[in-house]
């Protein structure tokens, strides 16, 4: 599980041009370090810049300096194919929407990423369908996105996520669209992948998680660490 | 297996977006469909006009007819003759030991604008495949012969148009083809026999015997029932009594043809014309015609292909963060970017499959109309140079813009986009 023991975000800055020419500064001389199986909170109103800190993190988005090190490596300084690797390997996402890849079958949804970075098991098929069974979406294995409800995109990500039981996963708003049943859900799935050591980064309005203790809480609007 | 999810997203991006693709499809299929028609139109043309000189190689004619007056009046019947011969001519002609067979041809009137041309039975013995119907009581050797100088023998594709059958008469209208003064006559053709296809200007002929064209300008007409009219054409372009426009000349082998032509272009009496020659001379100028169609067809792919360029560079705004999310999940930059040069590259062979097939299936559909209405006998499923040219120049621009799309989203950073959105 844990393929890296602490992340490191020493120094990290990031800033967008605006439309008028002038700089933006989302996040400026960010440093914390975080063990491998930690909470990381990210708090702030929306267009704080908490989805942007996320994407740097996983290298996605380039920092304007700074570095995000995942063990020894430091994901802003490799290459385009060996982040993908990365990425693919060991993080898992939740969206509040936009989950699941229009082109692809449920089931395939759940192990395309890993089928891309070519690091399907032979019993891909069946620990597929298991983790669909385990957020209550086996039924559905066969269907496309777009027969399903938000809720259900949502339990299908889930079941992505522990399919590929990556060793870090960043929940963006996970619970934002979803009723009290699916929320529960997925919160219960967070909570159970982090207490078998999957480092969790978490951005949410929502108060279901707020008995969730974070080891770093990061307050992007304010630049409060803590 | 990553390429089969690859090649799954391509097909469901296509398939989503039906209207587009279908749109930009059905303009590639288009200006195939065109391309096929002027390749397989042009060799159907070309073909037929091989056919005929290579029957025929030398036409003799009077003095002062242009090369292609003398092929075109004769072979193709779409041409007023230059002037007449005295039929002696023809002997003389025949008894030269160069000369294999000739065979005399008088252009005289004409039926609903089809040319009846007057020639002997050995011409039709000559072009003929055999007949789809004739009067039994007709020696189909000597169509001609004995009393039958009234005897029309009719052309397959004019006898369906006008719907004419064995024993059917009609009066010709003097005056050639075309002509603003062309007036009915009053001599009465009866139909002996109908030739089978030729697939040639033949085939939209009608032919009597010359003994029936001399009469009508010896007499005015023929028929008894028409006595009181009397009418002495003054055609001084078509045969008279005794008179024929031109003699059709097979020789012993191509020297001699070469020679005859001189001969008979230089005696001040007489032109003539190597057929093989004036009809490559009419084919390059059919050449040049298909080339520049060819060369706007060529543009209106180009112009139709960046219009697919540009549906799909302005759909990728529409699918950033579907191709964002890839990305997020870790599908690399060049499988993102090759399911956009796929894409195009798919449209662009799909167009071209589908534009060639159809075009194809389009002119063997149209074509009994197309031989009925315009006389051309085309092949519909011959691949011609300006078909196969204009693939390979769709292909290579396909691959040009489909390499230009994925380039495009192979540098952008889609999650960075969406985030500045």
């Amino acid at each position: 599980m844990a393929a890296f023991e602490r992340i490191s975000i020493k120094n990290l800055t990031k800033s967008f041009r605006n439309a008028d020419g002038g700089k933006n500064t989302i996040f400026e001389n960010v440093t914390f370090e975080l063990n491998s199986g930690a909470v990381l909170r990210l708090s702030g109103a929306s267009g704080s810049g908490k989805t942007t800190f996320m994407n740097v993190m996983s290298g996605l988005i380039k920092p304007d300096s700074g570095s995000v090190l995942f063990g020894n490596i430091d994901i802003t300084n490799l290459s385009e194919g060996k982040k993908d690797r990365f990425r693919a390997e060991n993080i898992g996402y939740i969206f509040q929407t936009f989950n699941l890849l229009s082109p692809f079958s449920v089931l395939e949804n759940v192990y395309a990423p890993l089928a891309f970075a070519g690091k399907l098991t032979k019993d891909y098929k069946d620990k597929a369908l298991d983790s669909l069974d385990k957020v209550g979406m086996k039924e559905f294995s066969a269907k496309m996105p777009y027969h399903l409800s938000v809720g259900q995109k949502q339990r299908v990500a889930v079941a992505r996520v522990l399919f590929a039981d990556p060793p870090l996963v960043f929940a963006d708003e996970p619970t934002a669209s979803l009723d009290r049943n699916s929320s529960e859900l997925v919160k219960n799935t967070l909570l159970e992948l982090n207490k078998k050591g999957t480092t969790l980064v978490l951005t949410s309005h929502d108060s279901i998680f707020d008995d969730i203790r974070p080891d770093v809480d990061f307050n992007l609007e304010t630049g409060v660490l803590s | 297996m990553k390429y089969i999810f690859i090649l799954k997203a391509v097909l469901h991006s296509i398939s989503h977006r039906k209207f587009s693709v279908f749109t930009s499809i059905f303009a590639i299929s288009a200006a195939f469909a065109f391309l096929a028609a002027i390749g397989c139109v042009s060799f159907g043309l070309a073909a037929t006009a091989v056919n005929s000189s290579l029957a025929f190689p030398l036409v003799v004619g009077p003095a002062g007819a242009s090369d292609t007056t003398l092929v075109m009046s004769t072979l193709f019947n779409t041409d007023k003759p230059a002037g007449t011969l005295d039929y002696e001519f023809a002997g003389k002609l025949a008894s030269d030991e160069r000369v294999s067979a000739v065979f005399p041809v008088a252009r005289s009137d004409s039926y609903m604008g089809v040319p009846i041309t007057g020639v002997e039975s050995a011409y039709i013995n000559e072009i003929s495949k055999g007949f789809w119907d004739i009067d039994p009581m007709i020696d189909a050797k000597d169509i001609f012969g004995g009393k039958n100088s009234d005897c029309a023998v009719i052309g397959a594709k004019a006898a369906m148009r006008y719907d004419m059958s064995v024993w059917d008469t009609f009066f010709g209208s003097h005056g050639s083809v075309g002509d603003e003064d062309a007036h009915l006559h009053d001599f009465k053709y009866k139909v002996c026999a109908i030739l089978k296809p030729l697939n040639g200007p033949e085939d939209f002929a009608i032919f009597t015997s010359l003994k029936s064209v001399w009469e009508i300008h010896k007499h005015g007409h023929h028929d008894a029932e028409h006595e009181e009219h009397k009418h002495h054409h003054e055609h001084g372009e078509e045969s008279a009594d005794g008179k024929i426009t031109a003699v059709l000349v097979k020789t012993k082998n191509p020297v001699f043809t070469a020679a005859l032509e001189r001969e008979y272009s230089e005696n001040g009496f007489t032109s003539a014309t190597d057929t093989g020659r004036t009809v490559r001379k009419l084919m390059s100028y059919m050449n040049k015609a298909e080339e520049a169609a060819g060369f706007f067809s060529y543009g209106t792919l180009f112009l139709v292909l960046i219009m697919v360029f540009v549906t799909i560079m302005t759909s990728i705004n529409e699918r950033k963060r579907e191709m964002a999310l890839m990305r997020t999940l870790g599908i690399g930059k060049l499988p993102v970017s090759l399911m956009i040069f796929l894409e195009l590259f798919f449209i662009s062979v799909l167009g071209i499959a589908v534009g060639n097939i159809g075009g194809h299936a389009l002119l063997a559909f149209c074509k009994p109309a197309l031989d009925f209405e315009l006389g051309i006998n085309l092949e519909p499923f011959f691949f011609t140079g300006i078909e196969i040219r204009g693939m390979l120049y769709t292909i290579i621009a396909g691959i040009f813009l489909s390499f230009a799309a994925m380039i495009k989203i192979y540098r952008m950073n889609l999650v960075e986009e969406i985030a500045k959105e």
